[in-house]
């Protein structure tokens, strides 16, 4: 059994090489679905984290004035934390925003020097996170009451994400657009391989009929004759699953400092790094499915035994 | 059941080809066999000839369960062909040898993996390939071109490795359709020659010929089938077929 399963996988790699042309059409074409795949994989981690950060972030930030004593501030604080629509009111200090502004700014020295500790011109702010950050009237009315109008800091207005909020929208709007249309790619493709697999088998079968008949003829079981089509059509997607991996990787690699300026690469980079063999499992496992299915497909139309 | 037990207690031990009152109808309502009755004995060398058409390959399609038999019994080596399943099919094939008029060698393959293949489908061991394949080209006479590709070999010599390929797996009966059809009559006698040292060693031999003086010569039994019927069964028969152009002819065979 073990032996007659070493042949047919023999058999199957040789017809592979025998037909160098037809393979190497079939393992492009399963390629190209599983870098569109893989690419869409990543594209759609990517924008899911992007989009998270996006969210997540502040919906308020009320700066302070210098002068703000920390009795003004708690006040402040416990008043806005009053109004129904604030989620949580945290007390960001001036040097905590310094720090802050060193972590973003690591590898800019010239933005750096700008700014030293004796001389901090970053306010402290308390940072709101709202319930529904399209509603700020509420928060808004209770900053311009007088007591604690007097607090802002002078230079820096409060900032409000309501107005983000419409730009946030076209973000998530565009990049469901985009994950969508991945998948559409991702199903297109996937079904335009396993056509031209299935051809390339129903061509296999058809030059390779007088092989078949004499495999039937000298007593050949089924799968012994059909073990063979499965097996070449399963190289084609192990092959790919190897290439489309190697492009993404190169492609995510190479291009992650570029893409981080405007999506978050950085968990799906990780992710990358930390589970090679777990992409290239995953990709194979497509692969394979692919061309054991279509080859399948074409066998029981093709292949009368 | 019990019906098999006799048969096998009547048959097998005499017979290893039985067929009795086997008829053949193709889908297209054709009929390839009517009641055709035949008892081959072990290591018989029979001769099967009758024009085309007349049920020839469709009794060979039988024996190799190409083709299922409409009614009527077939049993082959004590096997009855009603109780094949298509799982068995290749089982049955493995026990029968048979050879062509074109061959069918593996054009991409060597003359020993040619010989191989037979072997390594039916699932023989590594070890037990590489002793029998050199052993058999031996036996055919082509032991010095187990590296050749089959169409570095004369026509002559690609039957030699189909009858090589056919034997390899110790078949009882080897059938030769119209082994020498495409060969010239040197090649064609040593090819029939060979048939016969092989039938020496025991095996029992079906050939299917058109070629008048090679049925002549060998002085064996030679069936005549018309119509899908044995119209004549002699143990010493020559060439003849009961068509209007044949019949002109001298008849030498006693019916």
């Amino acid at each position: 059994m073990m032996l007659q399963l070493l042949r047919v996988f023999r058999t199957g790699s040789q017809n592979f090489i025998r037909n160098m042309w037809l393979s190497t059409a079939a393992t492009a074409v399963m390629t190209v679905t599983l870098t569109i795949v893989i690419i869409s994989f990543i594209s759609n981690q990517a924008l899911t984290s992007t989009i998270k950060g996006v969210t997540d972030k502040i919906d308020v930030s009320i700066y302070l004035a210098d002068s703000t004593t920390p009795d003004q501030m708690n006040a402040f604080r416990a008043r806005l934390g009053q109004d129904e629509n604030v989620q949580s009111v945290t007390y960001k200090s001036k040097a905590d925003a310094l720090a802050d502004y060193r972590k973003q700014h690591a590898s800019d020295p010239k933005l750096l020097q700008a700014i030293s500790e004796t001389d901090n011109p970053l306010p402290a702010s308390l940072q709101v996170k709202t319930k529904d950050p399209k509603k700020l009237n509420s928060i808004t009315a209770v900053v311009n009451q007088p007591q604690n109008k007097v607090l802002l800091d002078p230079t820096s207005a409060p900032s409000y994400s309501g107005t983000r909020k419409d730009t946030i929208d076209r973000i998530v709007r565009f990049s469901n657009f985009f994950r969508t249309t991945g998948l559409i790619m991702s199903i297109v493709f996937i079904i335009i391989s396993t056509l031209i697999i299935f051809n390339t088998i129903r061509m296999a079968i058809f030059t390779r009929r007088d092989e078949i008949e004499i495999m039937k003829l000298v007593g050949a079981t089924k799968w012994f004759i059909r073990g063979p089509f499965l097996v070449e059509a399963a190289l084609y997607g192990i092959i790919a699953a190897f290439i489309a991996a190697a492009l993404a990787y190169t492609l995510l690699l190479g291009g992650a400092p570029k893409l981080a300026a405007y999506i978050d690469v950085k968990s799906t980079i990780d992710f990358f790094r930390s589970y090679p063999i777990l992409v290239v499992l995953g990709e194979m496992v497509i692969g394979v499915f692919i061309g054991v299915f279509s080859s399948l497909l074409a066998m029981t139309r093709y292949l009368k035994l | 059941m019990p019906a098999l037990v006799e048969l096998d207690l009547c048959y097998t031990k005499r017979q290893m080809i039985l067929f009795d009152r086997v008829t053949k109808v193709y889908p297209n309502q054709s009929i390839a066999l009517s009641g055709l009755n035949l008892h081959i004995q072990p290591k018989e060398f029979v001769t099967i000839v009758g024009s085309s058409g007349a049920g020839k390959s469709t009794l060979i399609k039988l024996l190799t369960r190409e083709e299922a038999h409409t009614s009527g019994k077939i049993i082959v080596g004590g096997l009855d062909y009603d109780t094949i399943t298509p799982r068995d099919v290749p089982l049955v094939r493995r026990r029968i040898g048979v050879v062509f008029q074109d061959f069918k060698l593996l054009p991409n393959r060597r003359v020993g993996e040619n010989v191989a293949f037979a072997l390594e489908v039916s699932g023989a061991r590594s070890r037990e390939i590489k002793r029998a394949v050199p052993k058999m080209l031996t036996l055919v006479g082509l032991a010095a071109k187990e590296g050749a590709m089959p169409d570095e070999l004369s026509g002559g010599e690609r039957q030699r490795v189909a009858i090589a390929r056919a034997l390899v797996r110790q078949p009882k009966i080897l059938i030769a359709d119209e082994p020498t059809g495409n060969l010239d009559p040197k090649n064609a006698w040593e090819i029939i020659e060979l048939l016969l040292k092989i039938n020496r060693f025991g095996t029992t031999v079906l050939l299917t010929t058109h070629n008048k003086e090679i049925v002549n010569a060998l002085k064996r039994r030679v069936i005549t089938i018309n119509r899908g019927r044995i119209i004549r069964d002699d143990e010493q028969g020559r060439y003849t077929l009961e068509t209007p152009t044949t019949l002109k002819e001298p008849k030498g065979g006693s019916r």
